[in-house]
């Protein structure tokens, strides 16, 4: 940043002829480019929806850098984000000014030590930072007030404190917390730690297995219900892989997962996969391998990909080479990133990369947070390849974002031959905010409020994932009314999530209407959770063992109105968007995906289900109380952008049910005991309520040695937590997360794939995308 | 040489001043000193007083200044919102366009290295030649009124308001090829497409009106509509139509905003207008849309027909007028709450084929109704 930019635009306002009407006019027309870098927009679209309407004080979303004067930096800017938003200031018109909303923004909030993030106040001045992780609407309205009031010509620095006498307390010392970091130095980590479960099919694959593959394999073991984990050799791996896809009709994989093992001079390669046939879908089969970690030469360890074979793959294999440096030979993306940014460190989640440790007591001289340097490179190049390609073919290369009104925040390569897409190159990374490797240097507890933060417009699910993959290793049970509780949250989330989409997707559409009126419906969902948990967006209300604390009968019962209230307005909703001739006539029969090509794909969820594969994790294994409901799961034929929608808004009304049974159910049941016995161990009174004794609880949480994998029925898809644990830290050893947007991406490229331009916003609208849960 | 005696004689001769009682006697006050008579009465001399106030320059600009007010508090209400507000609370933000508009004066004009220079700056100002000059052939005036208000008196004046608004095009495909910016382009080839969409049935539908009204001098079709079912719209429906859907096209409204559809091509040829530059292709646009509500006005609602008001005297029929052109833009305003945005080949699909089809059948319609003299 130049020196002498700050304050300039006031400057600019203050000098010349005509300075009243001058500071009129821009006062009442602050139009906001809203940079739209995380979490945070959400809660910007909730400011400028019918809500709180942000329009009221003259502020019109725009869009467009040339014709804004008035930044919104929502959240995070991470390394790759940074030239963006240098460049989008760059281009604004004099006299421009700079609002940055959300902790992230501030000294990185929970992402404080991340490796790829960048504070925005070194790259653009800031007139007002608004606090808050999201910030709420209100807040953000003041701050476009706190700028109005700036051009007028107040300031914080002309405000006059009132002096006041308060009696002095005596300082206590800073305690540091009772629960310091254990990690073991040399931490035995192995993925298939046997274990004895009822689960007769299990042992029946397993001997198939073993009869089939011969000599392939090193060992087959059972790790859990529902889990198995074959160990085999690099070599083998290819023909492992084959005769699993011949044989048994394993079509997909879940999740692809580096291990680094640093002190034993080797990765652990895994390959979560598994079949949409009615008896393996709950049957996760993990083959993993072992390669020489190299340190000393230059060349990145090599390994076969299984791209070839099962393109889901695909991604994130180019992910993983991106964090470890594992070569994938076979895959195409090998030789340039991916999720990183060029300026990134090399090799982040390697464990000789170490992130800031974080200070309980601050020292004299030590500053707050890490100094980062902002990227001095303003350039975003595009691949050679794809430019060299398309002029070869005659064709013109558009790029989408990641700043534009349209493209969400990552990058869009188009090759377009005349108005039909060629092809579309995704730039994910743009919201990168490393929670995997952060999730290695805190508590298992601590983890919880990171990984929610994946994704905003769907907390309790991203939670609710996270957290039973803790209760399965530690074999918690939890309490009934628990249960009951997590499935009315995790479904009103789950309605919140689609209205988001259905919003995005009217306004992707060119239809404000239908997504004010959407947004009218979330604001009631989050009124909902609001008073369950206290909190609109991010309660971390679910916990090992239950739910922070019990839920009174009044709630519930305002919950069960909402649903009502839902009805009517949806209603509404379907009238001016759903059966408008126009909406179905650019929906229909646009951005098909076959079965075979979504399997092919790896997309999940709402999505894969419109393609025809009656894949729901709620049914196929069930967790809480959804098979103790009486609901059904949606499946369609057309696969196309109308049926990947229509289906979402039948799973709405399926979970407007959901909730409705459940709430009645609860209200059956007594008060109090939400929180398993077996985890609180001596603290058995605060059941109904863990505030107060949180830390004496979990601080100390270690999950058993081995790997832990849970998959969650999330809004948009199947939510993949493996946590690695040693057995003896308290902090998760390596935790791998794979969000349903993150595997949904292929399928948008593949689905625009030979489309009209304008559907390629049909196609993204379709799928509801949201970039920080696909980036993490 | 000008012979200003004779102007002065014509200037004042009967019928060429507009008579409006309620003011007259104020008028009638003015000290008889030469200069300010001249200047009354030359401000009050019809083709000077429909160039310069109604339906002219100060109208359009009243109007320019408050619609977008209207229809952004309009939308505001369908979608469950309040929309401009607290600019000035007591007034309700009803000067939001003005603030707006000293916003986009004061702010700085960026011309990006790649654009041409030259062009870049013109167009958007020549642009206002073909929205200002069809303003001109506009007849105001009632049937009943002896002498008509209208600025230019022509018996080609359709067809000239017609060649001056498809003019239009020529000149977003200027600014988009002089943005020199890979959405302007994109966006610039979608109006080129749209332009071929709706220019055939629009003219179609505007010469089927002719071909009925048998003429095509404003005030003369005036004359024609001068009972509520001798209106086009009662007569010819479906050029009125057709009419519509290619004015909705030709200004860009939903559900055919394609050309600058922001979600996709981030306002097409206009996107790297910035400060006054864009104010001004902001503001041509509902400039447009009032040229077209005022033709659809004239061929189909009867002009200034209405029911005589006395105390405004030739103004009773501006006011109908400019009511039924506020009531067409409104309309035209309140697609953009209701509908989605057709894709590109859509839109010149329905170009092709329904609207033109429509067009066809008006143009058919006319003809057998002027043969067989139904209505004559």
């Amino acid at each position: 940043m130049e020196e002498g930019e700050k304050n300039r635009n006031i400057r600019i306002l203050h000098s010349g002829v005509f300075t009243p009407l001058r500071r009129w006019g821009t006062k009442w027309s602050l139009w906001p480019c809203h940079f739209v870098t995380s979490c945070c927009g959400v809660e910007l679209a909730h400011a400028f929806a019918c809500g709180f309407d942000g329009e009221r004080l003259g502020t019109l979303n725009m869009g467009i850098a040339r014709q804004a004067n008035f930044i919104i930096v929502e959240g995070t800017i991470t390394r790759k984000m940074a030239p963006a938003l240098r460049i989008v200031w760059e281009q604004m018109p004099d006299p421009k000014f700079v609002n940055v909303i959300g902790a992230c923004g501030q000294r990185g909030g929970i992402f404080w030590n991340s490796y790829n993030i960048v504070h925005p106040s070194d790259v653009v001045p800031v007139d007002f930072f608004i606090p808050g992780c999201p910030i709420t609407p209100e807040g953000l309205l003041r701050g476009v007030r706190a700028v109005q009031e700036k051009i007028e010509g107040r300031d914080r620095t002309t405000i006059e404190f009132k002096h006041v006498d308060l009696p002095s307390v005596e300082k206590e010392e800073h305690r540091v917390p009772t629960t310091p970091k254990i990690f073991a130095p040399t931490p035995a980590i192995r993925v298939d730690v046997p274990r004895e479960v009822d689960w007769d099919f299990g042992k029946e694959v397993v001997n198939n297995l073993k009869a089939q593959l011969g000599g392939l394999y090193n060992s087959i073991a059972i790790t859990d219900k529902n889990r198995i984990a074959i160990k085999t050799t690099p070599e083998n791996l290819m023909e492992v892989a084959r005769k699993l896809s011949d044989s048994m009709g394993i079509d997909h994989v879940k999740n692809v997962n580096v291990i680094d093992v640093a002190h034993e001079r080797k990765f652990i390669v895994e390959y979560m996969v598994s079949g949409y046939s009615k008896e393996l879908m709950p049957v996760i089969i993990t083959i993993f391998t072992e390669i020489g970690r190299e340190t000393e030469a230059e060349a990145e360890p090599g390994f076969p990909s299984l791209t070839p074979l099962w393109e889901s793959a695909n991604y994130s294999e180019r992910e993983m080479h991106d964090f470890f440096g594992v070569s994938f030979e076979g895959n195409k993306g090998m030789n340039e990133k991916f999720l990183l940014a060029p300026d990134t460190p090399e090799y982040p989640l390697r464990k000789d990369f170490k992130v800031e440790e974080e200070l309980y007591v601050l020292e004299e001289g030590v500053p707050l947070a890490p100094t980062i340097k902002p990227p001095e490179e303003l350039t975003m190049p595009v691949s050679e390849e794809t430019l060299d390609e398309a002029e070869k073919n005659d064709e013109m290369v558009a790029c989408i974002g990641p700043h534009h009104p349209g493209s969400g925040h990552l990058r869009w390569i188009m090759r377009l031959k005349g108005d039909v897409i060629v092809e579309v190159n995704p730039d994910p990374g743009y919201v990168h905010r490393s929670m995997e490797k952060l999730a290695e240097n805190r508590l298992y507890i601590q983890n919880v409020p990171l990984f929610e933060r994946a994704n905003i417009s769907d907390p309790i699910n991203m939670n609710l994932g996270y957290v039973r993959a803790i209760e399965n290793a530690l074999g918690v049970e939890v309490p009934e009314r628990a249960k009951y509780l997590r499935t009315i949250m995790a479904e009103l989330s789950r309605i919140g999530a689609f209205f988001y989409d259905a919003g995005i997707f009217s306004l992707f559409t060119g239809h404000s209407t239908g997504f004010m009126y959407v947004w009218a419906i979330r604001e009631m969902i989050l009124e909902a959770i609001v008073r369950m948990t206290g909190s609109r967006c991010t309660p971390s209300f679910i916990i090992p063992g239950g739910i922070r604390r019990d839920i009174s009968d009044d709630v519930l019962e305002l919950t069960r109105n909402f649903t009502f209230a839902i009805d009517t307005r949806l209603r509404k909703f379907e009238d001016i968007f759903v059966t408008n001739p126009v909406f179905i006539a650019r929906t229909k029969g646009v951005g098909v995906l076959t079965r075979e090509d979504a399997i092919r794909c790896g997309i999940v969820g709402p999505f894969l289900r419109a393609s025809g594969v009656e894949y729901d994790i709620r049914k196929a294994e069930p967790y809480e109380v959804y098979d103790q409901l009486d609901w059904e799961a949606t499946t369609g034929d057309a696969g196309d952008c109308l049926g990947r929608f229509l289906g979402r808004l039948e799973e709405i009304k399926q979970s407007v049910g959901i909730v409705r049974q459940a709430v009645d159910a609860v209200k059956g049941m007594p008060r109090g005991n939400v929180i398993s016995e077996e985890i609180l161990g001596e603290y058995k009174e605060v059941s109904d309520d863990i505030r107060g004794y949180f830390f004496r609880v979990y601080g100390n949480l270690v999950l058993p040695k081995g790997e832990w994998t849970s998959i969650t029925e999330a809004s948009r898809g199947t939510l993949l937590y493996s946590i690695i644990s040693d057995g003896e830290s308290n902090v998760p050893y390596r935790v791998r997360v794979v969000t349903p947007c993150w595997m949904n991406l292929r399928g948008i490229i593949e689905a625009s794939k030979g489309e009209r331009v304008a559907d390629f916003w049909t196609v993204y609208g379709s799928f509801g995308y949201f970039p920080p849960e696909a980036d993490r | 040489m000008i012979d200003i005696n004779s102007i002065i004689s014509e200037m004042t001769t009967e019928g060429s001043q507009v008579i409006i009682p309620l003011i007259q006697q104020m008028l009638g006050l003015l000290p008889d000193i030469p200069m300010i008579k001249l200047m009354v009465s030359f401000i009050l001399w019809k083709p000077i007083f429909a160039a310069l106030i109604c339906p002219g320059f100060s109208t359009l600009g009243i109007l320019l200044l408050f619609f977008p007010w209207i229809e952004r508090k309009l939308c505001a209400r369908i979608q469950w919102r309040v929309g401009p507000r607290e600019v000035v609370r007591w007034l309700g933000g009803i000067i939001q366009l003005l603030a707006d508009t000293l916003k986009f004066i004061f702010q700085e004009v960026i011309i990006h290295k790649d654009a041409h220079k030259f062009y870049f700056l013109q167009f958007p100002l020549l642009t206002f030649i073909p929205a200002l000059l069809p303003i001109l052939f506009v007849n105001i005036a009632s049937a009943d009124a002896e002498y008509p208000l209208v600025a230019i008196q022509s018996p080609y004046a359709i067809q000239i308001m017609l060649a001056l608004i498809c003019l239009f095009p020529v000149f977003i495909l200027g600014m988009g090829w002089a943005s020199n910016s890979r959405y302007a382009f994109i966006g610039t080839v979608r109006e080129a497409f749209m332009y071929f969409a709706y220019e055939v049935p629009f003219i179609i539908a505007v010469l089927a009106m002719i071909i009925l009204f048998g003429t095509s001098g404003s005030v003369a079709i005036t004359e024609w509509q001068s009972t509520w079912w001798r209106w086009g719209i009662i007569c010819n429906p479906f050029a009125a139509l057709a009419f519509f859907i290619g004015s909705a096209m030709a200004t860009s409204r939903l559900p055919f905003e394609i050309p600058e559809a922001d979600q996709e091509v981030a306002f097409g040829p206009f996107v790297e207008y910035s400060g006054i530059g864009f104010g001004l292709v902001y503001i041509v646009c509902y400039e447009k849309m009032y040229v077209l509500s005022a033709l659809m006005t004239m061929l189909f609602l009867g002009g200034g027909n209405g029911p005589y008001i006395a105390p405004l005297g030739d103004l009773s029929g501006a006011v109908w007028f400019l009511l039924k052109t506020i009531i067409v833009m409104t309309t035209l305003a309140i697609l953009r709450p209701i509908y989605p945005r057709y894709r590109l080949d859509q839109g010149l699909g329905m170009g092709w084929s329904a609207i033109l089809f429509l067009a066809l059948i008006a143009l058919v319609l006319s003809i057998i109704m002027r043969s067989v003299g139904m209505v004559l």
